[in-house]
């Protein structure tokens, strides 16, 4: 186990803190620390969650000690000079992971950008304010869960109306620039080395984001307005959620439960089916590690196909992209 | 010329125009009015008329803005980006000072001879941009004046090289763009100004960055009902210094600026109050005195908790007192969770109100929630969020410092919200031990 990673086990701060600047002190590329232990040790506990090891406030304990660890960094890149223009980082709503975010900010303010980092979960309303207050050379979003994407999508509109670039992404983009593309975004970076990379490349000026029209975006509305009460059907339906378990195991077919609704709702929007399997297979992980067998999440896609029949667009995606086959449940038999 | 086409010119060009042409003209008209009125920065709307110039309607464009003090600050050229101030010194007599001062159009034609540059040197006051206009010769160079709302507020210098001229039509083109890019230009400028005035008077009331406490960690959050904005009437602070420290926490009542600038005002008595006396039922009770004194109908609740680490950093002795306010909640390491018994009248309604101090003993993991009624009274589709809720969130949370604490009660509030409006939200939270 590295120093950093012994930091984050055991919730302290200050060693974490000392681990990254020593690096730093002896010689090591600040950005590099940033990606290479720092986003990297966020990485195992983020899988150590996933895994059932940590809880969610151990988890969120040890992303108090990555913040801590890039905050030091931060005030180590306020050295450096500003020698480019300006950026606004920001997180959509629903997006409560900050840390990419300020991993980014710092990153790019270590490239000599000046930085105004917003906290999580931003509304457009806010960002719109900011692109006229502070008049960015580029708008940087960083998005890690799928339910962030729709207001992803009005950050563009916001930014690109105002005509400045915007940069995406994180991990609810995928590995690719298909989502970010579709969401009209400026361009799509792989990780924190390919952001500060594409800054130097993007148009000073930029055209309004097409609008997006058809009958995807109309279920995408609806799915998304329905989202609390789609949950509630998919909770009343699916045996892992009406049998009742220990309370961690509930909390996660919670968590579950959401993100199903979410990648229905990204699967609309972006016309890339991915989240699709990509987040069954994520369940299936999340509930195997708490010792439920997979079947469950065959009968989710069933369930989930179920419940969205009235749209035939999601309908379509939940059938013909839920891994392994759909599990009808008894008595919900479709006719 | 005058920029202004002549009727019978207009004429003339119309009937030369298919109805296709015109239709065409239409929606640029409509593309260019929506693209320079989506900036109210002065910066990206600068950026957006030269682009939209260079290169459909000009090889080089340089726009001139009168500034504050007569002189001008130059934008664009090559680089659209680059940006320059020329005092008036430098300006006076050439023939940008002309456009300015007449807000007369002026179109030069500058040939090919190298040492004819004197065109040039009259419409761009500015060695670079000069040379950079200069390689494009032979050159016509179109000044048009920026006038908008009676006053003239810049001028922009359009080139075209390589002798294709600037005919009638592309003339009138670049009016529109003008008149267009004048209003758009003039709001930015007056949206910047008002928003430098707001801004500095923001600063004071914004949340203060958090001191490091020795012996404890302490994290708070903002969220303010408009969104928009930094300020609101909810606000905390924190003072003090080696083992002495005062955590304070309160509401104004009401919301957006009206609210803010009276937190600035509670927030100074109370650093002022403290000076003289550090515990915090004397400092609740001036505040309390200084309110009333000023006959405001508003009130203000407060929780104010005097938190003094014990030398070996394992335990704290804290002192709470409240004025009106939800009483804190304490965190124990162990996940028992405990609102502090105390309460208080809010402050600024009775001139001789007075107010208890309650204390407690923290030890190391322990942390104590300060928080707003923009938490509990936080209105989602079941009712309020209410205090049950956070009371059965935080026992997890137990142990995991404040920061996780705070973040864990603002995410879970703002998604129990679902998109709805919202009072203003504050949190801060300390905990012992480091």
């Amino acid at each position: 186990m590295t120093g950093f990673d012994r930091a984050l086990s055991e919730v302290d701060g200050e060693a974490a803190v000392a681990v990254v600047l020593g690096l730093i002190a002896d010689g090591a590329d600040p950005l590099a620390v940033l990606v290479d232990v720092v986003a990297a040790g966020q990485r195992r506990v983020g899988e150590r969650w996933q895994r059932g090891e940590w809880s969610v406030a151990r988890e969120h304990a040890a992303t108090g000690v990555s913040v801590l660890a890039t905050e030091a960094i931060a005030r180590h890149a306020e050295r450096v000079p500003v020698t480019r223009g300006r950026v606004l980082v920001a997180c959509a709503e629903r997006e409560w992971h900050l840390l990419p975010a300020l991993v980014i900010s710092t990153a790019m303010r270590l490239h000599g950008w000046d930085t105004v980092l917003l906290g999580a979960s931003t509304s457009p309303a806010r960002l719109s304010q900011y692109l006229q207050d502070v008049g960015p050379d580029a708008t940087a979003v960083s998005c890690s869960v799928l339910g962030a994407l729709p207001t992803t999508r009005r950050f563009v509109e916001a930014s690109t109306t105002a005509g400045v670039p915007i940069l995406v992404g994180g991990s609810a983009f995928g590995p690719d620039d298909r989502r970010a593309v579709a969401l009209g975004a400026t361009a799509w970076a792989p990780d924190a080395h390919g952001a500060v990379a594409l800054l130097d490349h993007l148009p000073a000026v930029v055209p309004k984001a097409v609008p997006l029209r058809g009958d995807r975006f109309v279920e995408q509305a609806a799915v998304e307005l329905g989202h609390n009460r789609l949950v509630e059907v998919l909770r009343g339906r699916w045996s892992a959620t009406t049998s009742g378990g220990a309370p961690s195991f509930d909390a996660a077919c919670g968590e579950a439960l959401h993100q199903a609704v979410h990648a229905v709702s990204a699967a609309l929007l972006t016309g890339d089916p991915r989240p699709i399997p990509d987040t069954a297979w994520w369940i299936d992980r999340l509930l195997t590690a708490r010792g439920a067998d997979s079947r469950l999440v065959a009968e989710l896609g069933a369930v989930l196909a179920l419940a969205v029949r009235d749209f035939p667009e999601a309908h379509a995606l939940v059938v013909g992209h839920w891994p392994g086959g759909l599990l009808v449940p008894e008595g919900e038999r479709a006719s | 010329m005058d920029g202004e086409v002549t009727p019978i010119a207009v004429r003339a060009a119309t009937d030369a125009r298919s109805e296709r042409e015109l239709l065409a003209r239409a929606r640029l008209h409509v593309e260019l009015t929506a693209t320079l009125s989506g900036s109210l920065n002065l910066r990206r709307t600068v950026l957006r008329l030269l682009d939209l110039i260079t290169p459909s309607i000009a090889d080089w464009a340089v726009l001139a803005l009168v500034d504050n003090s007569g002189g001008v600050v130059l934008h664009g050229g090559h680089d659209q980006a680059f940006t320059t101030a020329l005092s008036r010194v430098v300006i006076e007599g050439t023939g940008m000072d002309r456009v300015l001062r007449s807000g007369q159009d002026e179109l030069l034609h500058v040939a090919v001879e190298l040492d004819s540059t004197d065109g040039l040197d009259t419409m761009i006051p500015h060695r670079r941009l000069r040379d950079e206009a200069a390689g494009l010769r032979p050159a016509d160079v179109l000044s048009l004046a920026l006038t908008t709302r009676g006053t003239t507020i810049g001028a922009l210098v359009m080139v075209r090289g390589a002798g294709r001229g600037f005919p009638d039509l592309d003339v009138e083109l670049a009016g529109v763009i003008a008149a267009q890019a004048s209003i758009a230009l003039d709001s930015a400028r007056l949206y910047e100004e008002r928003g430098r005035v707001a801004s500095v008077l923001q600063a004071s009331l914004r949340p203060p960055d958090l001191p490091l406490v020795p012996g404890a960690r302490v994290s708070a959050r903002f969220r303010p009902a408009d969104e928009r904005m930094d300020i609101a009437g909810d606000f905390y602070d924190i003072h003090g210094s080696g083992d002495d420290w005062l955590l304070v926490l309160g509401d104004v009542c009401g919301k957006g600026v009206e609210a803010a600038v009276l937190t600035g005002r509670a927030r100074q008595s109370i650093r002022t109050a403290a000076y003289f006396d550090r515990r915090p039922s004397v400092v609740l009770a001036a505040l309390n005195h200084v309110l009333c004194e000023v006959h405001s109908s508003r009130f203000v609740t407060v929780v104010c908790a005097r938190f003094r680490p014990a030398a070996d950093g394992l335990s704290a002795e804290v002192d709470v007192s409240v004025a009106g306010h939800p009483a804190p909640i304490l965190v124990r390491a162990d996940g028992t969770v405990d609102q502090v018994e105390v309460a208080g009248i809010v402050a600024g309604v009775i001139a001789d109100a007075s107010y208890t101090d309650v204390r407690v003993t923290m030890r190391s993991g322990d942390t104590m929630l300060m928080f707003t009624d923009g938490v509990d009274e936080a209105r989602g589709s079941d009712g309020f969020y209410g205090m049950e809720r956070l009371l059965a969130l935080l026992p997890s949370y137990a142990g995991a410092g404040p920061m996780a604490l705070c973040e864990a009660v603002e995410q879970d509030v703002v998604e129990y919200l679902d998109g709805r409006a919202h009072d203003d939200i504050a949190l801060l939270a300390v905990s012992c031990g480091t």
